[in-house]
C-alpha cells in the first residue's frame, strides 16, 4: 500500500556524473540554481537547457525520469503560468478576449517563470539522482565543517541525516506491514470522515512509534559496541578527493554563466 | 468449504523492475486440515499468505472461499477477513491498546459485535492461549514477556473466531518453552476444527503438526503432499536447500544401515519401533 513512496531517488548506473566528488556537485547545483535565476530572457534558456541535455545524457539518466521529476510540480507550473499570464499588463495586446487582455509581455513573462521553474527542479534533481544519499550528507558534513570553528555539529547533523535516510525505508516496510496485520483484524483505513481516519490510525501509529524507539535504542547500542563517540578524530574510509572531471564540471559551468552573463555585459 | 487457488499468480513493481513473486499456484486448502507451507527465504510464502485473506490481489487468477472469487466486484473484504484470520511474523509488532483486554477486542469491536459477546470471545480467546483473564486483562500489553506478548496478538485473531486461520512464522524468535506452548494452542484449535495454514521454517514443527505439505520455491509450487511423502524426499529438498526433520534423518541413517521402520517417522512411532527393533534381537540392523 505504501510501496510507491520512495524517497532519495538515487539512481544507480555508473557514469562520470555519478562519480564526481559530491562537495563539487552540490556547489554545482547551487551555481546552477543561479544560473537559471540570472536568465535574462526567454532566449537565454536555450544554453541552460543545452547544459541540462548534456548532464543528462552524461549522468546516463533516462530522460524520462527527469520528466517525472516534474510531475509533482505540475499544478505548480500551471498556476504560474496562468498567474503571470493575466496578472501582468503591459504595451502590445496579443490577444483580446471581451475585456480580457492578454499581453505580449505577460505572455512572455508566464513563460520565463514557468521555464526557471522547470529548470530548478530537473537540474536540481539531477543532484538527487547521481548522488547517493550517504554521498551526499558525506558531502555535506565536509562542506559544513569550516563551521566547526563556530561549534557546529557538522559531524553530528550529517551522521543524523545518514541515519534518518537510512531508515525512512524501513520504516515505510514496518508501517505497510502494520497497516496489513491490523486491516486483518478488520481495521478500516479509507473510508469515514476526518475524525474517523484521524482515529483509524491510532493502531497504526503507535505500534511504528515504538518499533522506532526500540530501533533507535538497538542502534544506538550497536554504535557503542563499535565504540562510536562522535567526529573527534574520526578517519575516513572512502576520503573524498577532487579530480580532473570535478575542475571540468566547474569549467562547463563557468562557459554556462558566460554564454548567459556576456551578451549583457557586452551591449 | 474450502479455499481453492487457481492459477494465482503475482507480481510485484519496484521502479523498471518486476519480479515475480508467485507464478501460476494451484492449490486447494481443505476444511480441518493443517497445511504447512514450507520453502526458502524469498520463495513466496508469505505473498501466498497475504492472498488468502484479499490483502493482495492476483495478478491473474483467482482466490475461491466457498466457491465465490474472493476479489470479485462487491464481494466484502472486510467480512471475508473476519472469516480468514491471518497472523503475520512477529505479531507482537502489532499491539497498540492500553491494556491487553482492549487490544484482543480490536478484532471483535471492528466486527460490529456488541460488548456481551465481545466480552465472551476475549475471555475465550485469552483462555485458549492459557493467559490468565483476571491478572492479565487490564495489563498493559507492552508488560508482558515476548511469549506472552506473541500470545496476546495471536488471541486478538482469535477472538475474531476465524474458519481459517494463516499463521506466517508463529513460532520465530521465541524461547523453547514458549514455542511449545504455541504450537500447542495450534495444534488445539485445529483439533477443534479451525482449519490451519502454518507456514515455517522449522521442520520438526511442520513434521509434528502437518497433515499436508506445500513446498514453495522461486514463487512455485513445486511439491504438495501428506508430510510423510514430502518429508521422504529428502533428496529433492535438499537440492532446493531445505532441511527434513530430524526423525526424518534418523529413519534415513537407520536405513541405510539396514534397519527398515516400515516408514514409521513421527517422534513416537519412531522410538516404538527402535525399541522394537532393539528388544526383539537387533539382528536385521546388523
Amino acid at each position: 500500500m505504501l510501496r510507491d513512496i520512495t524517497l532519495g531517488q538515487y539512481y544507480p548506473v555508473d557514469s562520470v556524473v555519478h562519480r564526481l566528488d559530491p562537495r563539487a556537485k552540490i556547489i554545482l547545483a547551487f551555481l546552477y540554481i543561479i544560473a537559471v535565476f540570472m536568465v535574462p530572457s526567454l532566449w537565454f534558456y536555450l544554453p541552460v537547457f543545452a547544459y541540462l541535455v548534456l548532464a543528462t545524457l552524461l549522468a546516463k539518466l533516462p530522460p524520462g525520469m527527469m520528466l517525472r521529476s516534474l510531475k509533482p510540480m505540475r499544478i505548480i507550473l500551471v498556476i504560474t503560468f496562468i498567474l503571470n499570464l493575466f496578472f501582468a499588463s503591459g504595451t502590445t495586446p496579443l490577444i483580446k478576449i471581451g475585456s480580457v487582455v492578454i499581453w505580449q509581455e505577460g505572455f512572455m513573462n508566464a513563460l520565463v517563470f514557468t521555464f526557471r521553474l522547470v529548470f530548478l527542479v530537473t537540474g536540481s534533481s539531477i543532484l538527487t539522482l547521481t548522488t547517493s544519499p550517504v554521498t551526499l550528507t558525506d558531502g555535506l558534513e565536509r562542506l559544513a565543517s569550516p563551521l566547526k570553528i563556530i561549534k557546529f555539529p557538522a559531524h553530528e547533523m550529517a551522521m543524523m541525516m545518514t541515519i534518518a535516510l537510512r531508515f525512512i525505508p524501513t520504516l515505510v516496510e514496518e508501517a505497510d506491514k502494520i497497516m496489513k496485520a491490523q486491516t486483518a483484524r478488520g481495521a478500516d483505513f479509507e473510508t469515514g470522515n476526518l475524525m474517523a481516519r484521524a482515529r483509524a490510525m491510532i493502531p497504526l501509529l503507535v505500534p511504528l512509534f515504538i518499533s522506532a524507539f526500540r530501533r533507535a535504542g538497538d542502534l544506538a547500542m550497536a554504535m557503542e559496541a563499535r565504540c562510536y563517540r562522535g567526529g573527534e578524530g574520526r578517519t575516513r574510509l572512502h576520503k573524498l578527493q577532487f579530480h580532473l572531471r570535478d575542475l571540468l564540471a566547474f569549467l562547463s559551468m563557468l562557459l554556462l554563466y558566460l554564454v548567459i552573463l556576456l551578451p549583457g555585459w557586452i551591449w | 468449504m474450502p479455499i481453492v487457488l487457481e492459477h494465482v499468480s503475482h507480481l510485484y513493481r519496484s521502479g523498471p523492475v518486476t519480479t515475480t513473486a508467485l507464478e501460476d499456484i494451484s492449490l486447494t486448502i481443505n476444511d480441518g486440515e493443517l497445511l504447512a507451507l514450507i520453502g526458502h527465504t524469498g520463495s513466496g510464502k508469505s505473498t501466498l499468505a497475504q492472498h488468502l485473506n484479499g490483502l493482495l490481489e492476483p495478478s491473474s487468477g483467482r482466490v475461491l472461499l466457498d466457491g465465490q472469487d474472493i476479489n470479485q466486484k462487491g464481494a466484502s473484504r472486510r467480512a471475508l477477513r473476519f472469516q480468514v484470520g491471518l497472523v503475520f511474523q512477529y505479531p507482537e509488532h502489532q499491539l497498540f491498546e492500553e491494556t491487553v483486554y482492549k487490544d484482543i477486542a480490536f478484532g471483535p469491536k471492528n466486527m460490529g459485535l456488541d460488548a456481551a459477546e465481545t466480552d465472551r470471545r476475549v475471555r475465550a480467546a485469552m483462555e485458549m492461549v492459557g493467559l490468565p483473564f483476571d491478572e492479565m486483562q487490564s495489563r498493559s500489553p507492552f508488560e508482558l514477556s515476548g511469549g506472552q506478548m506473541r500470545r496476546a496478538a495471536l488471541a486478538g485473531v482469535l477472538a475474531m473466531q476465524p474458519r481459517v486461520l494463516v499463521l506466517d512464522e508463529p513460532t520465530a524468535g521465541l524461547d523453547p518453552s514458549a514455542r511449545d506452548y504455541l504450537l500447542g494452542d495450534v495444534k488445539r484449535l485445529n483439533a477443534q476444527g479451525t482449519t490451519v495454514v502454518l507456514i515455517s521454517h522449522a521442520m520438526d514443527e511442520v513434521a509434528r503438526l502437518a497433515t499436508r505439505v506445500a513446498v514453495l520455491e522461486r514463487g512455485k509450487l513445486v511439491m504438495e503432499g501428506p508430510t510423510r511423502e514430502i518429508f521422504t524426499q529428502q533428496e529433492r529438498l535438499s537440492a532446493m536447500g531445505l532441511d527434513i526433520p530430524e526423525t526424518y534423518k534418523l529413519a534415513a541413517r537407520l536405513k541405510e544401515a539396514g534397519l527398515d521402520l516400515h516408514g514409521h517417522y513421527a517422534m513416537e512411532e519412531l522410538a516404538d519401533e527402535l525399541a522394537g527393533a532393539i528388544k526383539g534381537g537387533g539382528g536385521d540392523a546388523a
